[in-house]
């Protein structure tokens, strides 16, 4: 494992800033990004998360309920920028999902080629739907090898890119080994292969501009999102329901943007203020003072504990949980009692093999409780488990409240 | 499982600032669960000039739970046990995020080390010194960075040793070179 550490070590001669994980500390990794803005890998979001009550991001303490869907915007700018980089992080990343048993959503060939591609009449909500219909339909083995002839393509992207230049740069690099050039093209290029369109919102087509992504992982200006003055903010692509009040601009993508295109940015900084549309300031400020945050879990609610909404994303469950009895993986699929009743044609958050026809059981708490008792295969065992637990609950209530006051 | 390879770009990392921060992990072991952190006392407090060891130990959850934190130098303070070096910290419990890293938390014990918390105690009696004696705690406080956290720490046993010699009773020397936090010009003149 160390020898792995220490490998690791010297292939990491890049810096990832600004986009370094802040839990893995890593190159971000199918990136994550909360409603304050913060970003974090799928694996590092899912892990920081409380099985019995609300999260709060790791960096800012922000309370949510709901775990966000990958933002594949900023996972194909990734992919674009730190080609070799990205790749190897899905190496190792793939090897963990093989050890635990459960896997991360896996994109296909076809959303990363209309990045990279002209065709230009991909729009991206048509790749997203693309890229649901096919991944419920491929086995996991599959849509593993599917992936990695997607960054195989982008390879040869780059490849393709670093031979275009080749012809600036004088032949000062003879002697450096390929691997070693191939690199140093690909940080060279960085700036000529990231285009507007990488990065455009997805609502009014244009640069990005205070970039806010929802629930869903959709990427849009905030201005775009303040004008859909709802109750209940929904993404305008997916229709998927924003939970957790108006989402943080993403900073970290903002200063990049800002960085990487400074005339466009400030076009569309003046037409915003001159449009005289507030780019409201405190929605750029962290959110540690906002006391407004997403609703906190009823604690009379029964809690489905680290069990999560394969839907919206709310973990835990509370209240009525629906498990899918014919999903055969490990993890399961689980609807929470709202999203039981739109019936989602999404697959797993989980990459599971979830279809419309599978069937539903509501999961009530005693049947929960008796599934563990199961486990357990001991009463007794169970029963101090479960005062132990309440204890626990009532201890942390109370702290809770305290901490409240 | 506990994520190696961010253990070890926490220890590459921690090393780059050595120099500024006076902070320091180094592996305890090879596996590099058990490690040790090396803060320096805060300057203008009694554990200035002290240099204090805190043995960490990383738990399998590791960056998800807190590390185990407990100080193996012996220090005087309402939040460190006086006997067992256990140390009352939110951030290492309750607090924990996984953004912070084994260099912040020992920056948060420092910090700990500068504002003691006398209200939420770990070690009651230095807590009761603390609000009701302050300046006997200040003294004790230095008398113990003085004895167990200086690298060149024979110091407080060569002047217990020295004033002993000059002809006073040693438990006289050591409860007044404790009062007077260590120093032993101020110890000589009391005694004389």
């Amino acid at each position: 494992m160390e020898n792995n550490a220490f490998k690791d070590e010297n292939q990491h001669h890049q810096t990832f800033e600004p986009f370094v994980c802040c839990v893995c500390l890593d190159l971000l990794y199918k990136p994550i990004v909360l409603s304050c803005g913060h970003i974090s890998c799928f694996w590092c979001v899912h892990k920081s998360m409380n099985g019995v009550r609300e999260s709060h991001c790791p960096i800012c303490r922000h309370p949510y309920c709901h775990f966000p869907t990958i933002c594949q915007k900023l996972h194909f700018l990734l992919l674009k920028m730190y080609p070799d980089a990205y790749k190897n992080r899905e190496k190792q990343t793939l090897e963990e999902e093989r050890n635990m048993g459960c896997f991360s959503p896996q994109f296909n060939v076809y959303t990363h080629g209309s990045h990279v591609s002209d065709h230009s009449g991909i729009m991206p909500n048509c790749t997203i739907t693309n890229q649901v219909s096919n991944s419920s339909s491929i086995e996991p083995l599959e849509c593993l090898e599917q992936t990695g002839s997607a960054i195989h393509k982008g390879d040869e992207d780059t490849t393709i890119y670093s031979e275009h230049t080749s012809n600036e740069t004088p032949e000062v690099f003879g002697t450096t080994s390929d691997e070693g050039k191939k690199l140093f093209h690909n940080e060279h290029n960085q700036q000529q292969k990231i285009l507007i369109e990488d990065v455009m919102c997805t609502f009014c087509k244009q640069l990005l501009f205070h970039p806010v992504v929802l629930n869903c992982g959709h990427v849009y200006c905030d201005t775009c999102i303040i004008n859909l003055a709802e109750e209940m903010l929904k993404c305008p692509v997916c229709q998927s329901p924003h939970p957790s009040g108006s989402p943080k601009v993403c900073l970290v993508l903002d200063h990049f943007l800002e960085e990487q295109f400074p005339a466009e940015y400030a076009q569309r900084r003046d037409a915003i203020q001159q449009s005289n549309l507030k780019a409201k300031p405190e929605t750029t400020s962290c959110s540690l003072h906002n006391g407004k945050g997403e609703k906190i879990t009823n604690p009379r609610l029964e809690v489905h504990t680290g069990v999560g909404c394969d839907f919206c994303g709310v973990y835990p469950i509370t209240g009525d949980r629906y498990n899918c009895l014919d999903c055969k993986e490990v993890i399961g699929f689980d609807l929470c009692g709202d999203c039981y009743k739109i019936r989602s044609k999404l697959p797993g958050r989980f990459n599971q093999q979830h279809t419309p026809e599978h069937q539903f059981q509501r999961v009530q708490y005693l049947h929960a409780v008796r599934s563990l008792l199961r486990e357990q295969n001991s009463l007794e065992n169970f029963l101090i488990i479960a005062q132990d637990t309440m204890m626990a609950n009532e201890e942390d209530d109370q702290n809770d409240s305290e901490a409240g006051t | 499982m506990i994520d190696f390879a961010r253990v070890q770009k926490e220890l590459v990392e921690c090393s780059k600032d050595a120099e500024g921060s006076g902070i320091k992990v180094s592996p305890k072991t090879d596996n590099l669960v058990l490690l040790i952190g090396t803060i320096p006392g805060p300057l203008g407090t009694p554990y200035e000039g002290g240099v204090f060891h805190i043995d960490i130990t990383l738990p399998d959850g590791y960056p998800f739970e807190p590390p185990k934190m407990q100080f193996a130098t012996k220090v005087w303070h309402p939040n460190i046990s006086s006997q067992s070096g256990a140390i009352c910290l939110d951030i290492l419990k309750d607090q924990w995020s996984p953004a912070l890293t084994l260099k912040t938390a020992l920056l948060s014990v420092q910090a700990l080390l500068s504002a003691p918390q006398p209200d939420d105690p770990q070690d009651a009696v230095v807590a009761q010194q603390y609000l009701k004696d302050y300046q006997t705690f200040v003294s004790t406080a230095r008398y113990w960075t003085e004895s167990f956290a200086k690298a060149s720490s024979c110091g407080i046993e060569d002047k217990v040793q020295k004033l002993v010699e000059m002809g006073f009773p040693e438990a006289q020397v050591r409860s007044i070179l404790e009062a007077v936090g260590g120093d032993e010009n101020l110890a000589l003149e009391r005694l004389l």
